[in-house]
């Protein structure tokens, strides 16, 4: 028997009994929509979570921090610890696999002076800028990464929240805040409280290129500032100058403390065996993806009820294919004889009723996986309120956001659901088509 | 002639509980080449065991079936299907047509088992639709047709692939008198006409005047073998048979043209009022002209 034949009389046969084919293939819409649209939403839910997470920096990168807080493996704050960390340290971690850079950061304190009058007291992370890419930095609202280091005008690095609330004019009244423009002109002043100024010198103000970060409202880059290693530490020696000779060495030593090391691993999913191996070292860091893990494990776990449920619609339309299969044979029973009788081959019966099986289960499948498309539009449309309701925990918040998506169907999920759903059918299928081998040609010779 | 059938010691067992029921009872026979065999018995002769055991429908318990040199006994389910598909076809008592296919598919069915190109598969089925009578009912259900005619659809499929076998149980079992003997004149015709083999199965021994050999069965034994032609007589019909079919061919030609003259002559008339149809019209007649010749080159 040839394909086209087989596949021409499986379809006719299908449309005999057009009502009890349209229910079984119906049972099969069910499961399948349910397979995929469970799987897809939690497909949407991760993604989403994730891409909150990203918001918050890079997840590739591991920080060792000097002052370094203790996550259990739930992500929940335990404790924390004060670590020795050195440039021995950066070497031993960059020795270990799967990790691209490492960057020890050194934290320094300036004042910024915005348009002569308006102040502002901050921290500032000082790390090589070659790496600032690496470490997944934001991109600049202005101004490049790649330029070349610049001592006569050194650049810092700026969240855009800090331009925004940060500056203060110290004589005014009111303490008036201000909102620095980026083209504003910025001074820049290194002082520490902690260290005795030489009363004859003065700490100098150097101009400063300003590039701000271009990033969203809840990442790390939004608060911090950044500077160049090298540009830093030529101004640092020039401020060393103006010291105290008494502190002169304490403020020189410091510049070689580092204030925490960023590792970048390659691969994300490398992070933990990478923070296994620094803990191996005697030194405790984190990751954001400590803080994924946790909600991931809950939406993989959310993802495996839906999926079951849509498994067990599944069975129930496997069963109902099979009832089909073996109603259809018994039907059938001097059919199959005739066939036989008229020089069909045993295997080609077999063919046939696997086929029309697998029919029922594909068309079901295809028409599952349209109507899905469907309701995957119509969820991410209306189904904010919903999913407000039923997360209202706050791991998955910012989930209702504008444009989120709660049902996502990637490419490989519609062709992966048809050949299941085929599957299905085929499996179901096979019992019944073996029942029809075995009915005999005498069937034909029958006479009732 | 050659014996295309032998039939050696061969037994049917049936169990029923401890007891043993010998359908068929160690048979002997042979049936020549082209010849129309009928078994005529009672009911539960063990006749249509008999048939049933030929066709390989049935296992034997014991003997042999010798069909063209090959022991029908001995072969396996893919052996016997492919054995049928080259050699057998078969008239059911019950015409056995499916149910959702047309006359023309359920004759093509057979030849979808033997991988007929679709295009050949529905020529040949019309060619023998037409042959049998049913020229005009090729998109008809079985429902939709009488007895005689599902029937004559049943004969068009056992006789499409042009089996050297024919095997026919009771064919005329569900058909009026008047019926009967129409179906039996075209399982005749044909088989004479083709120099097939049939072996027939029936109770009425008027029916069994049709064959050329008559094998009486009762109880599972042969009672009487009642040879009624000699080779000499079955070819001289066989040929007396293939000269009729060249004259119809011929007829049905000349036909054919005489239609053929008469449409052209129709044509003259039309062009001379409307010239621009009549010359798309002249083209598709002779395009149907053309059908029409090649259909009857291959209605034999």
């Amino acid at each position: 028997m040839k394909m086209i034949d087989m596949l021409k009389l499986g379809l006719r046969n299908l449309g005999r009994r057009k009502a009890r084919t349209a229910l079984t293939v119906m049972g099969v819409v069910i499961g399948t929509i349910s397979i995929v649209i469970m799987i897809s939403i939690g497909i949407g839910m991760n993604e989403n979570y994730t891409k909150q997470v990203m918001q918050l920096g890079s997840l590739n990168t591991i920080t060792v921090g000097k002052y370094q807080d203790v996550i259990d493996s739930d992500g929940n704050y335990v404790d924390y610890k004060e670590q020795q960390i050195n440039d021995a340290l950066i070497e031993q971690i960059k020795a270990l696999d799967h990790v691209k850079v490492v960057s020890g950061v050194v934290e320094g304190n300036v004042q910024l002076t915005a348009r002569g009058k308006y102040q502002s007291n901050m921290s500032l992370y000082v790390m090589d800028k070659s790496t600032f890419e690496d470490f997944d930095f934001p991109p600049l609202a202005n101004g490049s990464y790649n330029e070349e280091v610049n001592f006569k005008k050194p650049t810092i690095f700026v969240g855009p929240n800090i331009l925004k609330y940060y500056f203060y004019n110290p004589k005014s009244r009111n303490y008036d805040q201000y909102e620095v423009q980026p083209t504003d002109p910025v001074t820049l002043t290194i002082q520490n409280w902690e260290y005795q100024q030489d009363p004859k010198k003065k700490a100098r103000k150097y101009p400063v290129n300003m590039y701000v970060f271009d990033c969203d409202e809840n990442s790390e880059y939004n608060y911090n500032t950044y500077m160049d290693k090298s540009e830093y530490e030529r101004l640092y020696h020039e401020y060393l100058k103006t010291l105290n000779v008494k502190d002169r060495k304490k403020a020189e030593k410091k510049m070689r403390e580092y204030n925490n090391i960023k590792v970048c691993v390659d691969n994300v999913k490398y992070i933990d065996e990478v923070q296994e191996k620094i803990k191996e070292l005697g030194f405790y860091s984190s990751s954001l993806t400590q803080y994924t893990k946790s909600s991931q494990e809950t939406s993989k776990m959310l993802q495996m009820v839906l999926g079951g449920v849509g498994a067990v619609a599944m069975l129930v339309s496997a069963i109902s294919i099979a009832n089909t299969m073996v109603m259809s044979i018994y039907e059938r029973t001097k059919e199959i004889g005739v066939m036989k009788v008229l020089g069909c081959y045993v295997r080609d019966v077999k063919r046939l009723f696997l086929f029309e099986a697998a029919m029922i289960g594909l068309i079901g499948g295809i028409i599952g996986i349209i109507i899905s498309y469907i309701m995957s539009f119509f969820i991410n449309k209306f189904g904010g309120k919903l999913f407000e309701a039923i997360m209202s925990t706050g791991s998955l918040w910012g989930m209702t956001g504008e444009g989120a998506k709660f049902s996502i169907i990637p490419l490989w999920l519609p062709v992966a659901a048809a050949g299941f759903a085929m599957l299905v059918g085929v499996v179901s299928g096979f019992a019944p088509a073996n029942k029809a081998t075995k009915i005999s040609a005498i069937e034909a010779m029958r006479n009732e | 002639m050659n014996n295309i059938i032998e039939v050696k010691d061969l037994k049917k067992v049936y169990h029923m509980g401890k007891e043993k029921i010998y359908a068929v009872n160690g048979v002997n026979f042979t049936i020549r080449e082209g010849e129309f065999c009928c078994l005529l018995g009672t009911s539960g002769s063990g006749k249509s065991t008999l048939l049933n055991l030929m066709a390989g429908i049935e296992k034997a318990s014991k003997g042999s079936i010798i069909i063209k040199g090959e022991d029908v006994v001995k072969l396996n389910e893919t052996k016997l299907a492919k054995f049928r598909q080259n050699y057998l076809g078969f008239v059911f008592q019950a015409y056995n047509l499916i149910g959702s296919m047309n006359a023309l598919e359920n004759v093509e069915f057979p030849l979808i088992f033997k991988r007929v190109p679709a295009g050949k598969r529905k020529k040949m089925a019309i060619r023998m639709l037409k042959r049998v009578g049913l020229g005009e009912r090729l998109y008809h259900k079985p429902k939709e047709m009488s007895g005689g005619q599902q029937q004559r659809v049943g004969i068009a499929r056992a006789f499409v692939a042009n089996p050297q076998i024919v095997f026919a149980d009771e064919p005329t079992g569900n058909l009026d008198t008047k019926t009967t003997m129409e179906v039996m004149d075209l399982i005749h015709d044909l088989a004479r006409r083709n120099k097939q083999t049939i072996v027939m199965v029936t109770h009425d021994p008027r029916l069994a005047e049709y064959g050329d050999k008559i094998i009486r069965v009762s109880d599972g034994k042969i009672v009487d073998v009642e040879v009624r032609k000699t080779d000499e007589e079955i070819l001289n019909e066989q040929m007396e048979a293939s000269r009729r079919a060249e004259i119809e061919k011929m007829e049905k030609i000349e036909k054919a043209k005489e239609a053929k003259r008469r449409k052209e002559e129709a044509k003259a008339l039309k062009a001379a009022g409307h010239k621009k149809e009549a010359k798309t019209e002249n083209t598709e007649d002779k395009k149907e002209n053309e059908q029409d010749e090649q259909k009857t080159d291959e209605t034999v």
